[in-house]
């Protein structure tokens, strides 16, 4: 018994003394003090080691405690922050240090910060870090005495520490605010002076192994010796292995491969099988003996530069992804915690998508986590954007620590599989080859690319961008016709993703507003949005422009992602974005928010028909029709999936908007490859029996489980149109006799040339990006069809534009409207830029001068024959003021009308 | 075993032959062939003004030049304009450079400003400013230049099959080069445009890519299916004119 009791005792005094890494947590509250004026650090009060006279609880910014600066202003380009705060401020914890820890290495942790933290032991600065991109571990052994309690005082500086770009993610004010404050783990922690510093896994699927390079610290002095024990985890997995270990300098590395057996499963979007690796490292010097443990996650997988994909364990994989600009108003910083990181990448997963590039910042390791688990491909870039790369020698020396920092912390994590500076950097290009062709040398498990969408290196091992040496491979709008892509554009020596696709901007949803209620920042340019609409007497209109713009977005995001699909010989695409943009002037441009809640415009399920792992895609050359025409469809399908789909049931169907299949058949029945686009087949149809306007949809099913659709529209011939009468008058041109018919009290359509009209061009397209950013033409966000006037009685449509508005708003002026009377709504209205918010139309009605008066300010002269839609337009018109439902109340000055006509 | 040994050596051959192969550049055809709607105008006029959203425009006057030295200066630049002093080539400007010394005698000078533009700005600070090519104003020692003749050049969208090629040079102006290549089987290569200035190319008739020499990559990707076998046709267009009469086709991507 005594016995017992006696081993029991010495095998607990072991594990105390020669335990592994302990740690002290030191999220809470903390001593907390402002320094706006910077002079703290030069001040006496280091030197007294003051106590800091306010408190603040970690982790948190100073956001969360409405420290800083309060903003006054309504931010037109931006969220507004309610507290702003760039400075040095001042954080202190009076901690006791174990007596235990004696001759243990001593660090303080933190997981992260913005930008540069410095540590003050009790009177003293002893340690700085500034990384913007991975955790800060301040090592104090040394200044710290065991056994003694300490003053730390943390000094957390989020100015600019280097003169990098504003806008870069990782610390702008236009997405994640540059905030002050510490996130994720705070803790001090102790470990054996003999350690393992880093621990990099490199698969090699080939022969199921693993090679791992250990690097260990040795803080004895003495020669050390010893084993490493690794165990290798996994679902229904494991093995070990022990090797020697010896060193005598105070660093030494040594690499082992593990032949992990034919157990080990490989990682991708698919199969995300996860390992954990630990290494239990047991050392002695002398007689002292010191334990180490280390674990990482890795996943077996490759890749690979392919021809014009990336390979991923040899396999060529296509990226369908978004770009993430640090977008986080909830909380003013990047989540730390798995659980949003989880939430957001499974909203990505349930898009179809399978890829997210980090524009311009690295993300906390929860996204790399949670991404392993789930299956996504990460690209990961520094803080770098625009003018970066120009010649300055101390920011050179931060990229190039950054970059290696970067690759030590996340270089294990699968999902990490594409790495670049930068965004759409230019300088000295000499020194991002540098970069990329160090990063190259550093760690094989990423592919890497110098920047996006700019100067080509000879590193790149593939590129992002809107263009290469072929020409244009963005899309950032549909056609109304499908039978293109990017293939020959993007054919060139390394794997080309289309940059930055989409950006289509929707009408700000003014309903957000109060969802900033708990955040540090508010969408106060959101009310000034609101307050100049009301103004201008359309508030009631702003959830129907929201409607209408978003709708028309979900047409183009369908078109633009079906065409990089389509593209066979492109590696991906990164849509800008999924979410909303909520800086750069304000770029509401997902069908997302910017807190990645869905705006209600497209469900995930009718997105991933466009946008999955297999796709059923349709080459066709237009979208409307006369009836005598005949439809032609080439069918195609996406297959990126687990694998080729045997004997494959290919059928399309016309049905017509009630549901009812018009006409349908069958593709052969074949074998569709897979890591490919496949083109299974050819359909056509006439659409003879149809003698009124119809919006038809043509369907594609690939077995029971894919499914796709297209609208098309098919019209009459409209063979006679603008015919004048007694009581009507067509005239293009506002001339004595337009003005006679009206005073006479009849009717009179008006349709001006485009180009007699003053005015802004009209377009499909709602604007791109943002029309703050970008103030360019159109400076208009689509339009919103009054589609329950009589107007449009025998005109299909939507209170939304679809493709069959194509060749009416590409041939048609833009009618300045501000100064009507309030009560006049065009029934084809045009959404103004959301900082303007004018009245626009294309087409109204009015009361002129007792008379009846219809503009319509669309050409009817240029090429009509193949314009069915703006015939079907004026037929629908013209049976409109021939009846008696055409009595327009509201009236307008000549004046008025005179005003937007040129002479 | 062996027979297969034997097969592999000639392929590698001429695969070899193939990557290596010059191109003499020897027909060339005038840049007038592709010439837009002429407008003159008191005043420089951006591309906006031209209605084109990118590509070429050349602009052109008469100057009065008295000292030795001249020193011509330009508002803006965008993004890329070559200067030339009957068609004699003076240099390059661009945003970042937009003066130029020009030496030369005294007398009575065409100057033509070739100027390229690749889209929209949407960075930095001239963001609102989406002119494009050469606007405000152009001064020579200080005089502004007026009166002048600007001109599309319709060369990204032009029929090269439709271009009229002679032996002539072209006096070191602008303008489209023609060779030929032979091939034995058709396989993706590069075009190796290091020496030439700035422009596009075309194989066969189709549009290949552009080039500029100031990029590091100096090659562009010619897939295997617009090769033929024998005869092939390259047509290069040089907008800064170096006088290049070799193209050279190469195995891998260059850089430089």
């Amino acid at each position: 018994m005594h016995k017992i009791i006696f081993t029991l005792l010495f095998i607990f005094q072991f594990a105390a003394t020669k335990g592994q890494t302990q740690s002290i947590d030191l999220s809470g509250q903390w001593g907390f003090q402002t320094d706006v004026m910077d002079f703290r650090r030069g001040s006496l009060s280091p030197r007294y080691n003051h106590k800091l006279q306010d408190t603040i609880t970690l982790p948190g910014i100073t956001d969360d405690y409405k420290i800083g600066y309060k903003v006054p202003y309504k931010y037109i380009d931006r969220l507004t922050r309610k507290y702003e705060y760039m400075g040095p401020a001042w954080y202190q914890r009076d901690i006791e240090i174990p007596k235990e820890w004696g001759g243990k290495r001593i660090f303080m942790y933190f997981e992260r910060t913005h930008w540069l933290s410095s540590i003050y032991v009790d009177t003293k600065e002893v340690s700085k870090i500034d990384y913007i991109s991975v955790p800060h571990n301040h090592d104090l052994t040394g200044f710290v005495t065991p056994g003694k309690t300490h003053r730390f005082t943390v000094c957390i500086d989020n100015r600019f520490q280097y003169n990098t770009h504003k806008w870069n993610h990782a610390h702008t004010e236009f997405t994640q605010i540059n905030w002050n404050g510490i996130l994720g783990e705070i803790r001090l922690a102790a470990v054996d002076p003999v350690y393992i510093d880093d621990m990099q896994v490199y698969p090699n699927i080939a022969d199921n192994s693993i090679k791992v390079k250990i690097q260990i610290n040795n803080y004895t002095g003495k020669d050390v010796t010893g084993t490493a024990t690794f165990t290798i985890k996994g679902e229904n997995y494991t093995t070990k292995k022990e090797v020697t270990v010896n060193g005598k300098s105070s660093v030494f590395s040594f690499e082992e491969a593990i032949l992990l057996g034919k157990n080990i499963k490989l990682w991708d979007e698919f199969n995300p099988n996860v390992y954990s690796i630990t290494c239990q490292l047991n050392t002695d010097a002398g007689k002292t003996k010191y334990r180490h443990e280390k674990s990482v996650d890795f996943g077996m997988r490759e890749v690979k530069q392919g021809k014009n994909h990336l390979l991923l364990n040899n396999r060529p994989i296509h990226l369908r992804g978004t770009v993430e600009n640090a977008v986080f108003p909830k909380t003013g910083y990047a989540p730390v915690d798995d659980v949003e990181w989880e939430r957001i990448l499974l909203i990505i997963k349930d898009y179809g998508m399978n890829h997210v590039r980090f524009h311009s910042w690295c993300p906390p390791k929860a996204a790399f986590r949670m991404a392993d688990k789930l299956g996504i491909y990460f690209e990961i870039e520094m803080p770098m954007w625009g003018r970066d790369a120009e010649v300055d020698e101390a920011r050179y020396n931060f990229f190039r620590l950054e970059m290696r920092a970067i690759l030590k912390e996340y270089g294990n994590h699968p999902s990490f599989v594409l790495y670049c500076n930068g965004n759409e950097i230019t300088g000295n290009f000499d020194f991002i080859e540098e970069l990329t062709a160090t990063g190259r040398e550093l760690d094989n498990r990423h592919l890497f690319s110098g920047s996006t969408a700019r100067t080509r290196v000879k590193s790149d091992q593939y590129y992002v961008s809107q263009q290469t040496n072929k020409g244009s491979v963005k899309v950032y709008e549909g056609l109304p016709y499908t039978d293109w892509d990017r293939n020959k554009e993007s054919d060139v020596d390394v794997p080309v993703i289309s940059h930055e696709a989409g950006q289509r901007c929707v009408y700000p949803d003014f309903h957000e507003i109060s969802k900033y209620a708990d955040s540090p920042v508010e969408a106060r340019n959101f009310e000034v949005f609101r307050d100049m609409l009301e103004e201008n007497g359309m508030l009631d209109q702003a959830h129907d422009f929201f409607k209408a713009s978003g709708a028309l977005t979900v047409v183009e995001y369908k078109a633009v992602i079906e065409a990089l699909l389509r593209s066979s010989k492109s590696a991906g695409f990164q849509l800008l974005s999924i979410n909303d943009f909520p800086g750069q002037g304000y770029a509401p441009v997902g069908i997302l928010d910017p807190f990645w809640d869905s705006k209600g415009l497209v469900t995930a399920e009718k997105f991933r028909e466009s946008c999955a792992p297999t796709v059923a895609l349709l080459r066709y050359q237009k979208s409307s029709f006369f009836n005598d025409e005949i439809f032609t469809g080439k069918a195609e399908v996406y297959n990126f999936s687990k694998a080729g789909i045997k004997n494959a049931k290919i059928k399309w169907a016309l049905t017509d908007q009630s549901g009812m299949t018009l006409k349908k058949g069958d593709l052969k029945t074949q074998n569709i490859g897979n890591n490919g686009v496949f083109p299974v087949g050819a359909f056509s149809f006439d659409f003879k029996g149809i003698t009124s306007p119809q919006k038809l949809t043509v369907q594609l099913s690939v077995n029971d489980n894919i499914r796709n659709s297209w609208n098309i529209w098919v019209y009459p011939k409209n063979e006679k149109l603008m015919t004048s009468t007694d009581d009507v008058l067509y005239t293009t041109v506002y001339d004595d006799k337009a003005k006679q018919q009206l005073a006479q009290g009849r009717k009179v359509v008006l349709l001006p040339l485009p180009n007699k009209v003053k005015g802004r061009k009209s377009t499909f397209h709602n604007h791109f990006w943002n029309p703050i950013m970008f103030a360019w033409p159109p400076m208009t966000i689509g339009c919103l069809i009054h589609d329950k006037e009589p107007v449009f009685d025998d005109f299909v449509t939507s209170y939304h534009t679809d493709w069959q508005w194509w060749d009416i708003l590409e041939n048609a002026r833009v009618i300045e409207m501000h100064d009507t009377p309030k009560e006049l709504r065009p029934f084809l209205q045009v959404i103004d830029a959301f900082d303007n918010n004018k009245k626009l139309g294309i087409g109204f009605e009015a009361n002129v001068n007792g008379g009846k008066l219809l503009v319509l300010a669309v050409d009817t002269q240029k090429k009509m024959e193949q314009r069915p839609a703006t015939r079907q337009l004026l037929e629908s018109v013209d049976k409109y003021v021939k009846s008696d439902k055409f009595n327009p109340q509201v009236k307008v000055e000549e004046l008025f009308i005179q005003s937007f006509l040129m002479k | 075993m062996r027979k297969t040994y034997l097969f592999v050596i000639p392929l590698f051959f001429l695969t070899g032959v193939l990557h290596s192969q010059e191109i003499q550049m020897s027909r060339s055809a005038s840049l007038e062939q592709v010439y837009g709607d002429v407008t003159e105008s008191e005043n420089l006029l951006p591309f906006n003004d031209l209605n084109m959203e990118f590509g070429y425009v050349l602009y052109q006057a008469e100057i009065k030049v008295k000292p030795e030295e001249t020193l011509l200066e330009l508002e803006n630049v965008r993004d890329y304009a070559v200067v030339y002093l009957n068609d004699k080539l003076q240099g390059t400007v661009t945003d970042d450079h937009k003066k130029l010394t020009l030496n030369i005698s005294p007398g009575t000078y065409t100057l033509k400003l070739y100027a390229e533009n690749i889209g929209r700005i949407t960075y930095g600070p001239e963001i609102l400013d989406n002119s494009r090519g050469l606007f405000g104003s152009i001064n020579i020692n200080g005089a502004e230049i007026e009166n002048w003749t600007i001109i599309p050049l319709g060369i990204k969208s032009c029929d090269v099959n439709s271009l009229q090629f002679s032996s002539q040079n072209t006096n070191g102006a602008p303008s489209f080069h023609k060779g030929y290549f032979d091939i034995t089987e058709p396989e993706e290569t590069y075009l190796n445009i290091s020496g030439w200035g700035m422009g596009e190319v075309w194989i066969n008739g189709a549009y290949l890519g552009s080039y500029w020499e100031e990029e590091k990559q100096q090659s562009i990707q010619i897939p295997a299916n617009i090769l033929v076998k024998g005869k092939n046709e390259v047509v290069i267009f040089d907008l800064k004119n170096n006088k290049q009469e070799l193209l050279r086709l190469s195995g891998k991507p260059l850089f430089k």
